[in-house]
């Protein structure tokens, strides 16, 4: 990601940029004169977790565009799952997901 | 008075020290998140240089590491800003609860307090924000933590970047931006209609990951709001039967 197309990529950051200073600029520069509608508010409340859902699971049940109900990833994950739902140390689900998909790895020789 | 005057107010003082106090201890659960993002920046195949542009000019743990599979898998800049736009729209709720905390403040310490707004920053000073007078004491109550947000994720995000440099490619460190994704995603599937969100919003993107440009991620995410929302109205409506 580099040479001719340097210049793409920094538009994409500011566009992302962008994408994330303005919602949270948005009411502390407008002050609280405008306000959106409460539908409106309930729907997007949705937005994040369906967003972070609709990245995560394709990675997680899809090898080269298949369903794989039993990959090495999804394991890890359904560990990172068990062990971020008990305990609230903001390391363990990182040590305890790379250490299953390793320990998976090297269980199925890749 | 410009923002920098304000450092010599006695009151400025006295809130920035409080805030940044109270933050400090919780502060720390910033460190892993910024590491992996680093790490998450490197794997995708950004150049130290553009990996530490990146967490400068978008400052965002969640929507930078949603946006990083779209940039390496070249999908359109539209489809990068709508999915930073989902993932970031819980702020725009945030900057209204707070923003009141910002009267008597002019407009350029607005969007710098703005641009800095973060949930655990916003979490920890909604309450003092909104009920103290002094705007002095309120501004370096809110600006002395998330300036040491600030300066954390971009030390540590430089650490991460460094550390996934030295790290080969079969270690499948972009695997701790997944494991970061889902254990942010994992508080928020607690009610039920949240968790329909989640399943309708990631089952859509599965189905329809065959079509081109990553769209299937966009129609996923419609998808997962449309049935977060019709679930809660389920509910009440259940409810009220």
């Amino acid at each position: 990601m580099n040479g001719p197309y340097d210049w793409t990529l920094w538009l994409m950051l500011l566009a992302i940029g962008l994408a994330t200073t303005l919602p949270r600029a948005s009411f502390i520069v407008l002050g609280s004169r405008v306000t959106l509608p409460p539908v409106v508010q309930r729907a997007l409340r949705y937005a994040p977790a369906a967003a972070l859902a609709a990245i995560v699971a394709p990675d997680l049940l899809l090898v080269q565009g298949q369903i794989a109900p039993l990959n090495p990833k999804l394991l890890a994950m359904i560990a990172v799952v068990a062990v971020a739902t008990r305990w609230k140390n903001p390391w363990l689900p990182f040590i305890v997901g790379m250490g299953a998909l390793h320990g998976l790895f090297a269980l199925l020789g890749r | 008075m410009s923002l920098l005057e304000r450092h010599l107010s006695p009151d400025f003082r006295a809130g920035a020290r409080e805030g940044f106090v109270l933050f400090l201890p919780l502060s720390v659960g910033l460190v892993p998140w910024a590491i992996v993002t680093g790490v998450a920046m490197t794997s995708a195949g950004l150049s130290p240089l553009q990996a530490m542009g990146m967490n400068i000019i978008v400052f965002a743990g969640a929507a930078q590491l949603g946006t990083l599979p779209l940039i390496a898998a070249g999908a359109p800049v539209w489809l990068m800003v709508a999915v930073a736009l989902a993932i970031n729209l819980r702020f725009v709720i945030f900057s209204a609860a707070i923003a009141q905390g910002f009267r008597g403040v002019g407009i350029r310490g607005r969007w710098v307090c703005g641009h800095l707004l973060t949930d655990g920053v916003f979490a920890v000073t909604l309450d003092k924000m909104l009920h103290t007078e002094s705007r002095d004491w309120r501004l370096g109550y809110f600006l002395a933590p998330s300036l040491w947000s600030w300066v954390l994720w971009q030390g540590f995000a430089l650490v991460g970047i460094g550390f996934a440099g030295q790290i080969p490619k079969s270690w499948s460190l972009e695997f701790m931006a997944t494991i970061a994704l889902m254990v942010l995603m994992i508080p928020m599937a607690k009610a039920r209609p949240m968790l329909v969100s989640v399943l309708v919003g990631g089952g859509t993107a599965v189905a329809l990951s065959a079509l081109p440009l990553r769209l299937g991620l966009f129609v996923g995410i419609v998808a997962g709001i449309l049935a977060g929302f019709a679930a809660e109205r389920w509910h009440a409506w259940r409810a009220g039967q």
